[in-house]
C-alpha cells in the first residue's frame, strides 16, 4: 500500500468522527430548547388526573387531544411529563452543577494556592466527606427535610463539589510555583488578584469539562432520588418518577417506563460524550483535533 | 458482580436498562418455573418479619398470617366475621359479661408432643398483655385465671361485650416458651417451622399431630417478593401458586391466563380519610362534608378499583357487627364550592393529604386532583411508614388516609377506640358520641349494641369526622391445580386445608 493509497483509505475516517463530534452537542441543544420552549407549547398540569384516559397506548385520543407517546395510570400524557421532565432535570442539574462548581473552585484554589495548614485541613475535610458514598447522603439529606427542589440541589452538591475541589488544588498546586505567578507575587500582586488573574484562567478548561461530566451524574441521580419517591414535591414532573410510576406496568403499559428512560439515557450518553470531548480537548491543551489524534 | 458496582454505576444501569426492560417484558413470553411439585410457595403482600406473637411486630399482618399456620387461637372468625372454636370449643358469658368462661378442647397436643392445657393459655395471656404487641391495648385490666375442670375465665373491669371477637387477635403459644422468643417455636398450629428468614423467606412441615389432622401438603413456603409485578411473572411462572392482594390492574392481566384462578373477597377494610378536626379551617362539620362533596369517588373508585372496590355505605364495612348503611354523599363540586365559600373556608391555605404506601399513591392523587378542581389547594404527602404514624399519633395532618381494618369484625375495636374525645385521634369531639359509644362498649345486649353503633355511625358519618370512601375487596389469585384454599376478608388465608392436583 503506498503512502497515497494510505491517505486516501484513512482520510474519510478522520473527517467522519468530526461530524460525529456534533451529534452530542446537537441532543444536548435540542434537550435545552424542549426544556426552555416545550412547556411553552405543550400544556399539562401535573395535579389533574383525568382517569377516563388511563392507560391508553400511544398515538391515542384523549379527551385533551392526542396523546403521542400514551397516558400513564392515573390518565395523565407521558409526552407532556417527557416535556416538563426535561426542564426539571436541566434546571436541577444546572443549578446543582453551578453550586458545585463555584463551592469546588474555590476551596480548591484557595488549598492549592495557600498550602500548608489549610491546605492541610481542607484536603482532609475533603477526603473525608469523599469516604461517603454520594447518593446515599443525598438519600439521607433528601429524607431529612419537606420535599423541595432546593432540597434536592442541596443534597446533590453536597458531594457534587468535591471532585471540583481536588481538581482545582491540583491544578493550583502546580500553577503557583510557575514563573508568571512568581514575578506577580514579587511584584506585590495581591494574593486575591493573583488567585482570580494568573490561576483562575488556567483552571477554567478542566473545570468545563468536569462541569459536563458533573451534569450527566447530576441528572441520573436526580431521576434516581425520583424514582425511589425522595425529593422532589408530587406537583414536580421528573422522569424518575414517571419511570417509578410505569414499572407496576411493565408487561401491560410499557409506554409509562420506556419514554422517560429513554430520554433519559440518550441526555445522561450524550452528555458524557461531550464531556469525554472537552477532557480531550484540554488534556491536549486546547488544540483541535487533540481527541481524534490522541487515539491515533 | 451488580453488588460490587458503585452507587452511580448502578443508577447507570437502572437508566440503561429501564427502557430495554420495559421492551422485554413487554414482548417476553411465559416459561415454566421450577416444577417443585411437593412445596406449595405463596407470595403475601406483607413480609414476615418476626414469628413471635407478643412482641412488637405481633399486630402485623405478616405475624399473624405465620402465626396462623404455626399457632392457634381461642376462636376464629370465618369469612363472614362469624366466630367459631379453634382452641376453644365453646364460651360463655356471665350476666353482665364481666367474665367469660372458655371451655378447651380435649386431646390437644403441641408439635413437640407435649399436652396443651388451660395453664398454657393463662401464661400466654399474660405474655401477650404484658408485651409490646399494640392489641395488648385493647385487654387492658383484663385477667386470665385457669379453673380446676380446665376451663379458663377472663374477667374484664367492666362489661366487655365483644370479647371472644377480640380474642381473635391473640395466639396461644406453650407455657414453656423461652423469654427469647425461639426461631422454631413449638406451637399447637397445623404447621412447624422448618426454616425462617426475616422478612425474606419461611418454610414449614406440616405438624402430624395437629388435632384437625395433619395437612395433606408436603411443604409450605412464605416467600416475600415486594414488588407486585414480579410477584405476577412469579406466579405466571409456577414459581408461587397463589398471592393475594392483587392490583385491578395486574388483575386484568391475570384473567387470561387460564392457569391461573382469580377471586375477589370483601374485606373488612374502608378507605379511610380523617380530617383533623382540630385544625381552624377543618373544624366545621359543613367545611368538612363539602370537601366530601368535593370529590368525585364514584368515578375515582370504577377507574382505579374496577373490581377491589366499592363505594363505602357506612364507617364500618358490612361484615362487622355494628355496620349500619348510611345515606350516600353525592359528588356534587358546584354546592361543594358554594358551601366552603358560605362557611368562609380559607382556599389560600394548602391541605396535606398524609399517607403511607406506593399503592394507595393513585387514589390520594386522584382525590386530590378532585379537590384543586374547586379551588382547595389539597396536596398528597408520602410520607416513610414511621413518620407516618408518629405525625398521625401527633395529630401533625390535615387530612389523613388510612386503608382502616377491623380485624376483630366488631366496632368496639375501631368506632369504639378511635372515636371518643379521650381518644385524640381524629381532633373531633362530641360528648354526645362519647356516651353512645361508652354504652355501647359496656352493653351485654347484643341488640341493643348494634343500635348504638347504629347511631354513632351515623353521627361519625353526618358530620364527617372523615371522608369513607371505599369498602375495599382483596383479589386473590392462585394456580388452577390449587384446590381448598378459602379467600380470606383478613388477609390471612387457612393452608391446612390445602392439596394440590
Amino acid at each position: 500500500m503506498t503512502v497515497a493509497e494510505e491517505l486516501a483509505v484513512t482520510a474519510p475516517r478522520v473527517r467522519r468522527p468530526r461530524l460525529l463530534r456534533w451529534i452530542p452537542m446537537g441532543v444536548i441543544a435540542l434537550y435545552v430548547l424542549v426544556a426552555v420552549f416545550g412547556p411553552v407549547f405543550v400544556d399539562y398540569d401535573p395535579v389533574a388526573t383525568p382517569l377516563a384516559d388511563r392507560l391508553l397506548p400511544p398515538g391515542s385520543a384523549t379527551s385533551s387531544g392526542t396523546a403521542l407517546l400514551g397516558t400513564d395510570a392515573l390518565g395523565r400524557d407521558v409526552f407532556a411529563q417527557v416535556v416538563y421532565g426535561a426542564r426539571t432535570s436541566i434546571t436541577i442539574a444546572v443549578l446543582t452543577v453551578s453550586v458545585a462548581a463555584l463551592v469546588g473552585l474555590t476551596v480548591g484554589i484557595v488549598a492549592g494556592y495557600t498550602g500548608g495548614l489549610v491546605d492541610a485541613f481542607l484536603s482532609r475535610s475533603v477526603d473525608v466527606l469523599l469516604a461517603f458514598p454520594g447518593i446515599v447522603l443525598a438519600i439521607v439529606v433528601a429524607g431529612l427535610f419537606d420535599r423541595s427542589l432546593a432540597v434536592v440541589v442541596l443534597a446533590l452538591a453536597l458531594t457534587g463539589w468535591i471532585a471540583f475541589a481536588r481538581l482545582t488544588r491540583g491544578s493550583a498546586l502546580s500553577l503557583r510555583e510557575r514563573d508568571w505567578v512568581a514575578a506577580a507575587r514579587v511584584m506585590g500582586v495581591s494574593w486575591r488578584r493573583i488567585m482570580t488573574r494568573h490561576i483562575l484562567p488556567f483552571v477554567a478548561g478542566p473545570v468545563v469539562a468536569l462541569a459536563t461530566i458533573e451534569f450527566g451524574l447530576v441528572v441520573l441521580s436526580e431521576a434516581g432520588l425520583s424514582f425511589l419517591g425522595i425529593g422532589l414535591p408530587p406537583s414536580t414532573v421528573s422522569w424518575g418518577k414517571t419511570i417509578a410510576g410505569g414499572r407496576d406496568y411493565l408487561a401491560t403499559a410499557w409506554w409509562i417506563s420506556t419514554f422517560p428512560g429513554i430520554a433519559l439515557a440518550l441526555l445522561v450518553v450524550s452528555v458524557g460524550l461531550l464531556g469525554d470531548q472537552f477532557n480531550a480537548l484540554f488534556r491536549g491543551r486546547g488544540r483541535a483535533g487533540a481527541a481524534n489524534t490522541r487515539r491515533g | 458482580m451488580p453488588h460490587r458496582r458503585t452507587t452511580r454505576h448502578r443508577l447507570a444501569a437502572v437508566a440503561a436498562v429501564l427502557p430495554i426492560a420495559g421492551l422485554a417484558v413487554g414482548c417476553s413470553t411465559t416459561s415454566g418455573g421450577d416444577g417443585d411439585s411437593s412445596a406449595f410457595t405463596v407470595a403475601s403482600p406483607y413480609a414476615v418479619q418476626s414469628l413471635d406473637p407478643y412482641g412488637s411486630a405481633g399486630a402485623a399482618i405478616g405475624t399473624q398470617l405465620a402465626d396462623q399456620a404455626i399457632f392457634n387461637r381461642l376462636v376464629k372468625a370465618d369469612a363472614n366475621g362469624q366466630l367459631g372454636p379453634d382452641l376453644a370449643e365453646s364460651w360463655t358469658p356471665d350476666a353482665d359479661a364481666t367474665t367469660w368462661t372458655f371451655t378447651l378442647r380435649q386431646g390437644v397436643k403441641f408439635s413437640d408432643g407435649s399436652a396443651f392445657d388451660a395453664a398454657d393459655v393463662v401464661s400466654s395471656f399474660e405474655r401477650f398483655t404484658g408485651g409490646k404487641n399494640p392489641n395488648a391495648g385493647s385487654f387492658t385490666g383484663i385477667t386470665a385465671t385457669a379453673a380446676a375442670d380446665g376451663t379458663v375465665a377472663f374477667d374484664a373491669p367492666a362489661p366487655d361485650p365483644a370479647l371472644p371477637g377480640k380474642l381473635t387477635l391473640f395466639f396461644v403459644t406453650a407455657s414453656e416458651t423461652p423469654a427469647e422468643f425461639p426461631a422454631k417455636p413449638v406451637g399447637t398450629g397445623p404447621f412447624t417451622v422448618a426454616n425462617f428468614t426475616p422478612g425474606e423467606v419461611l418454610e414449614m412441615t406440616p405438624n402430624a399431630s395437629h388435632f384437625d389432622g395433619a395437612p395433606k401438603l408436603e411443604r409450605l413456603v412464605f416467600r416475600q417478593i415486594p414488588e407486585i409485578s414480579s410477584r405476577m411473572t412469579a406466579l405466571a411462572n409456577n414459581e408461587i401458586q397463589a398471592t393475594w392482594g392483587v392490583p385491578d390492574d395486574q388483575v386484568a392481566g391475570l384473567s387470561g391466563n387460564a392457569d391461573v384462578h382469580v377471586e375477589t373477597v370483601a374485606s373488612t377494610s374502608v378507605y379511610t380519610m380523617w380530617f383533623n378536626s382540630g385544625r381552624e379551617s377543618l373544624a366545621d362539620a359543613a367545611v368538612r362534608k363539602a370537601l366530601w362533596q368535593a370529590v368525585d369517588f364514584g368515578t375515582i373508585i370504577s377507574s382505579l378499583y374496577p373490581q377491589t372496590g366499592q363505594l363505602s355505605d357506612s364507617v364500618l364495612a358490612p361484615a362487622v357487627f355494628g355496620h349500619a348503611p348510611q345515606p350516600p354523599v353525592a359528588y356534587d363540586p358546584d354546592a361543594a364550592k358554594k358551601a366552603l365559600e358560605e362557611a368562609g373556608f380559607d382556599f389560600s391555605k394548602p391541605l396535606e393529604i398524609q399517607f403511607s404506601g406506593a399503592e394507595y399513591r393513585q387514589f390520594v392523587e386522584a382525590v386530590a386532583a378532585d379537590l384543586n378542581k374547586v379551588g382547595v389547594k389539597a396536596e398528597p404527602a408520602e410520607k416513610e411508614s414511621a413518620v407516618f404514624l408518629e405525625d398521625l399519633l401527633g395529630m401533625k395532618w390535615d387530612i389523613n388516609f388510612q386503608s382502616l381494618s377491623t380485624p376483630s369484625f366488631d366496632a368496639a375495636t375501631n368506632l369504639g377506640r378511635l372515636y371518643p374525645c379521650s381518644a385524640k385521634r381524629t381532633g373531633y369531639c362530641n360528648p354526645e358520641l362519647d356516651e353512645l359509644l361508652t354504652k355501647a362498649g359496656s352493653t351485654a345486649d347484643t341488640a341493643e349494641r348494634e343500635t348504638l353503633y347504629a347511631q354513632a355511625s351515623q353521627i361519625i358519618w353526618d358530620d364527617a369526622v372523615g371522608m369513607y370512601p371505599m369498602q375495599v375487596k382483596i383479589a386473590y389469585a392462585w394456580r388452577s391445580n390449587v384446590q381448598g384454599l378459602a379467600a380470606s376478608p383478613t388477609y390471612l388465608p387457612d393452608f391446612s386445608k390445602v392439596t394440590l392436583s
